[in-house]
């Protein structure tokens, strides 16, 4: 029988930036596991177990728990690490979750990083990106001199995600100045958000159509940065949650879900080359989170919603798929103001991916600003401030075909 | 058929600049001045070498540099006889020694090639000493190696 879960903290290492030359991956994850410790009463030998994750390839380290344990207080501790794309932070949310609610541990710590300063992303992306050139083989696409690796992943990762702006465009009856639109809309949205990296306040349209085109329609502006930060989060159980006095205060896990559908962009299902932007396993995932979480109807359930955009028009992509926008509206959504703050359906309030992306820690940043938005704590002025009763986290990652999806709520589900 | 095996070549290389943190920036920079430096826990009183940024008993963050001896015990070794260039494994003209040394001071061992006339001269237990190298320049090279004190 599983347990109820609650988020009772939330720490960052500080601001997320591009490049932290000073310190190492161990001194950049200690500051936020610090941080989220500091903001309870528990000491770190209190934690029972730890989940944690990163980036594969990024920095290097294909075991960075092995070194980074000692500094974040798992020695002598079960630790479990995960990686799964972009997705990863969600995943070791995930993991940590089931650690609490299986009963086999009460406090457990989830930690999601990445040092983007220490290798190249891009050439990260390709080492992911290659099963899928691989894969690729067998619908034909010509791989000599590099041509089908440019076609697939031209500009690192945008390459293949332009597919998908392509065809979400095209049914959307859209142009590429929605996805400018939205794009400022996060950058000016991160400018509330202390810990954000790219911070523009009052970032235009205008401000993102002069960046140059990498992969059409998607230009430098529509893309995420790189970025350095941590982010780590204590999930306890509900007999502990009011053992230490602090139910008032606490994002209880609702629901939670994973899909995986299959590689290649999110374009080939069954081995028929589809379309990128359907996203089906969003759909079904979602439905099923929902139904968990005793939620009806998600479009009046769910006040707030943070969603896992490496580009911007994912933006308006995930809103549609994850239920809460009817397909092909999120356009009209955002044109009337329905995704600001102060609207209707607030949308990635802390500035979303395309603002933030240290990788490993994105997809659990996601989870982390849905916690905090529950719990009333966003800090410097991007908290909603009507009344917030549930709230969707959203994570994509493997290869473009993998998705969580959490939805954290003011009171827990009634056993 | 054989000898018509098709292999793809990946056009990638893999370029990482890790970095080396806080704590070892200063002991690689106490190194150019021929010292050995750690990092002490004003807790549990542990002192790290080369040093850290928090203790793993205390979860305690420290920063209190000390200097330990340069004069201590070889606690292990291994003789090498091969070494790794580029990914490939090369034989060494000489097998050399990598030993664990206790430094007076220190709570834990550092690691050094043992310079002994004999491969077979050496035996844990041994009192060693560190030997520098004339010209020092910040980098791991200028504590050369330690030899039979």
């Amino acid at each position: 029988m599983k347990r109820n879960v609650a988020i009772i903290s939330v720490g960052y290492n500080g601001r997320f930036v591009s490049k932290r030359p000073d310190i190492n991956i161990p001194e950049l994850i200690q500051p936020a596991v610090d941080n989220a410790i500091g903001k309870t009463k528990l000491k770190h030998d209190q934690i029972d177990a730890y989940v944690v994750g990163n980036m594969h390839t990024f920095e290097g380290i294909n075991q960075p728990h092995l070194w980074a344990s000692d500094h974040f207080g798992g020695s002598k501790k079960p630790v479990m690490r995960i990686a799964t794309g972009g997705s990863t932070g969600a995943s070791v949310y995930q993991a940590a979750y089931y650690h609490v609610a299986s009963g086999l541990y009460d406090v457990v710590m989830a930690i999601g990083w990445e040092k983007h300063d220490e290798g190249d992303a891009q050439v990260g992306l390709m080492g992911i990106l290659l099963p899928e050139a691989f894969s690729m083989f067998n619908f034909g696409p010509d791989m000599s001199e590099d041509r089908g690796i440019a076609g697939l992943g031209g500009g690192g990762s945008t390459g293949g995600a332009a597919f998908q702006a392509m065809s979400y465009l095209t049914k959307a009856h859209a142009g590429i100045e929605h996805i400018d639109r939205v794009a400022a809309m996060m950058r000016s949205n991160a400018a509330k958000n202390p810990y954000a990296h790219l911070q523009q306040p009052g970032c235009t349209e205008a401000d993102i159509a002069k960046t140059p085109i990498i992969s059409y329609p998607l230009r430098y502006g529509h893309t995420c940065p790189t970025s350095c930060g941590a982010i780590a989060m204590i999930l306890v159980s509900e007999e502990k949650a009011k053992k230490f006095g602090i139910t008032d205060r606490v994002a209880w896990v609702k629901g939670l879900g994973s899909g995986a559908s299959d590689a290649t962009t999110g374009n080939i299902i069954e081995g028929q080359i589809t379309d990128p932007a359907e996203q089906y396993m969003c759909k079904v995932v979602s439905k099923k989170v929902y139904s968990m979480a005793g939620i009806k109807d998600p479009r009046k359930d769910i006040q707030v919603a943070e969603v896992y955009s490496g580009f911007s028009h994912q933006d308006l992509m995930w809103p549609e798929r994850l239920g809460l926008v009817d397909e092909g509206k999120s356009p009209q959504m955002l044109d009337n103001g329905s995704f600001a703050i102060d609207g209707e359906l607030p949308l990635n309030p802390s500035g979303g991916v395309t603002s933030t992306n240290a990788i490993g820690a994105s997809a659990m940043v996601r989870v982390g600003e849905a916690a905090l938005q529950v719990m009333g704590l966003a800090e410097g002025g991007h908290q909603v401030q009507r009344k917030i009763e549930n709230v969707v986290a959203h994570g994509w990652g493997g290869l473009f075909q993998f998705v969580t999806v959490t939805v954290l709520g003011r009171t827990p589900v009634k056993k | 058929m054989p000898g018509h095996i098709v292999r793809a070549t990946v056009p990638i290389t893999f370029a990482y600049k890790n970095r080396v943190g806080h704590a070892l920036e200063q002991y690689i920079n106490g190194l150019k001045e021929k010292k050995i430096l750690g990092v002490k826990c004003p807790a549990c009183k542990k002192v790290y070498v080369p040093p850290r940024t928090v203790c793993s008993k205390c979860h305690k963050p420290i920063d209190q540099m000390v200097e330990v001896g340069q004069e201590g015990v070889l606690k292990n070794f291994t003789t090498a006889h091969v070494n790794i260039v580029n990914g490939e494994i090369t034989g060494v003209q000489q097998p050399y020694i990598i030993g664990l040394i206790k430094l007076p001071g220190a709570s834990s061992l550092i690691s050094g090639i043992i310079k002994t006339p004999s491969v077979h001269d050496v035996k844990t237990g041994m009192k060693v000493k560190a030997v520098w190298k004339e010209t020092t320049q910040g980098d791991y090279n200028d504590l050369a190696y330690f030899e039979p004190a």
